[in-house]
């Protein structure tokens, strides 16, 4: 009958396995940390909006994710950028218009300048409509 | 002995990756912000999450930190990170407010005079510390008369309208007058270069721009220990009378010994505080902040050199209550673009619309915080507090004022507060 116990020599060789087992498996854990590193991905410049028949005639949709406002006239759709001219805050949509809550720059429904100290209208973004009747924005 | 060599081996291997993985959890998790104005990724929030909006005209997803700050926006290890920032925690203090609050002709150099703030607060009477130097040597027959030709640090300002154009750094050292010698010695303490005061202590301030506009002192006179964090992150117009006071009301010099005295007593209300003891005030002298009366040009100067507080210090109690043959003046705002609107929106205490008739200053600076009211009475909300206050002119009362004496001890005889 053999003795249950281990030898020394058995425990060592248990002991380096294991000690090994978790070297290796830290070691793998690293390697896939380090393989699965992505970088910060750049800013989008395209978005997509939806379908097109999901935004009423008449209506500005603020789209906080560009940040901008989508306006549906009765014979298309236009884009007005909501970053300030001024400094690049983000404006607020106000019934008569947009404001800058940094420094004040008011402008009108269109994005023209009122008041200052901004001195360029907001900027006006491309929209199209692709084949499936969604629209697409670029910034860009 | 092979086989233990090689137990030693994995257990030092082991370790050596536990080490590594513990050194990689500690590691700061980057977190990017590309600001709008700059377009240029940073890394500092991935520490400085927390901190708050430092006012809302700068937005930190509009501006970052770097803009203001310097410093090294990719860096995530703190020393590397902060080794290039400007003035430490304080960006505006003069030596290096050029680049921080100065830069990208932000309030420096901008097409629009009124935010050329740098330009007026380095060359004013705050700054320069011209004035007590002219007026000190001038008591002690250094001079001829009290015009500033010294200050704590040498400038030019050729296009100054004011007659001085130019100070030379003041070296008390060369002094002859052993009176002076002190004074150089004991009192080129109180502008806005000198090291900032934050010990935690009542009369704390920063240097540069912080030293008014981040509130370093609690204005709750209750508390024991009335001042604030000083890794505050704060911007603000809405001043109140405790920032002024760790400058303006801290205590005495003894002109003999030419030694500070500190202010000692410890007042728990705006009544004892707001002025030392001796100090002669009316009821809203003290009620009211100083910046509800004392304008941008007199605290921040207009860009020209001054030889005296008093030559750039203008405002008066005729300037809001006019005298008993004039009503102060008045402005209506029909221009959009009119500097009150502005300073309203940088500090909302009212709602300014075209139309509305405010005071303006006898050199045209908008009281915007005022407001004329349809009874003919005036109305004004403090900058620091939101309170309104109500007031009368002096035309049409009782008031037992000589027209042709419009300084303030003329008021104090009757209007003085008892305390």
């Amino acid at each position: 009958m053999t003795d249950p116990r281990l030898s020394r020599r058995d425990f060592l060789k248990l002991t380096r396995d294991l000690l090994l087992t978790a070297s290796g498996l830290l070691g793998l854990g690293g390697l896939l940390r380090y393989l699965d590193y992505q970088s910060q991905p750049p800013a989008p410049t395209e978005f997509d909006l939806g379908p097109a028949s999901a935004y009423a005639p008449g209506s500005r949709t603020v789209l906080p994710q560009v940040p901008a406002v989508l306006i549906r006239t009765e014979t298309g759709f236009s884009v007005i950028s909501l970053v300030c001219t001024h400094l690049g805050c983000t404006v607020e949509s106000k019934s008569d218009g947009f404001a800058c809550p940094c420094h004040g720059s008011r402008y009108d429904l269109d994005g023209k300048v009122t008041r200052g100290p901004a001195s360029k209208s907001l900027a006006e973004l491309r929209v199209e409509i692709g084949l499936d009747g969604k629209l697409i924005l670029h910034t860009q | 002995m092979r086989r233990s060599l090689l137990l030693i081996g994995s257990t030092f291997l082991l370790i050596a990756l536990l080490v590594a993985a513990w050194q990689e959890s500690r590691r700061v998790k980057p977190v990017a912000l590309t600001p709008t104005l700059t377009g240029k990724t940073e890394y500092c929030i991935s520490c400085h999450g927390d901190l708050a909006e430092i006012s809302k005209s700068h937005p930190v997803q509009t501006f970052g930190c770097v803009i203001c700050h310097g410093g090294e926006p990719l860096a995530l290890e703190a020393t590397l990170a902060h080794s290039t920032m400007r003035g430490g925690k304080n960006p505006s203090d003069f030596s290096v407010v050029e680049s921080s609050c100065g830069g990208d002709d932000c309030h420096s150099g901008t097409a629009e005079s009124f935010s050329n703030h740098i330009q007026r607060g380095t060359t004013s009477i705050q700054a320069t510390y011209a004035g007590a130097i002219a007026l000190m040597r001038y008591t002690y027959g250094a001079q001829p008369d009290p015009a500033a030709l010294y200050g704590v640090t040498s400038i030019n300002k050729p296009a100054s309208t004011t007659g001085v154009t130019s100070l030379v750094k003041y070296e008390p050292i060369s002094e002859s007058n052993p009176q002076l010698r002190l004074f150089g010695g004991s009192c080129l303490t109180c502008h806005l270069l000198v090291q900032p005061l934050v010990n935690g202590g009542r009369y704390d301030h920063f240097t540069g721009c912080a030293a008014c506009h981040t509130p370093t002192q609690s204005t709750d006179l209750t508390s024991v220990d009335t001042s604030t964090d000083t890794n505050i992150h704060k911007l603000t117009t809405a001043i109140s009378y405790t920032q002024c006071d760790t400058c303006h009301n801290r205590g005495n010099y003894d002109l003999r010994s030419m030694i500070f005295v500190a202010r000692t007593d410890q007042p728990a209300d705006r009544l004892h505080d707001y002025y030392q003891p001796i100090a002669q005030f009316t009821r809203c002298e003290y009620t009211l902040d100083c910046v509800d009366c004392h304008t941008r040009d007199e605290a921040m100067g207009d860009g020209n050199l001054y030889s005296s507080k008093f030559d750039i210090q203008y405002v008066r109690c005729k300037t809001c209550h006019g005298t008993l043959t004039e009503l102060p003046q008045t402005l209506t705002l029909t221009d959009p673009d009119d500097i009150s609107f502005r300073l309203a929106l940088v500090n909302p205490v009212v709602e300014l619309s075209l139309g509305d008739i405010i005071l303006i200053t006898e050199k045209g600076e908008a009281l915007w915080n005022t407001r004329l009211l349809p009874d003919g009475t005036y109305q004004l909300v403090g900058k620091a507090t939101g309170q309104v206050f109500t007031f009368k002119p002096v035309m049409g009362s009782g008031c037992l004022q000589d027209p042709a004496d419009q300084g303030s001890a003329s008021c104090h005889k009757c209007h003085s507060v008892k305390r």
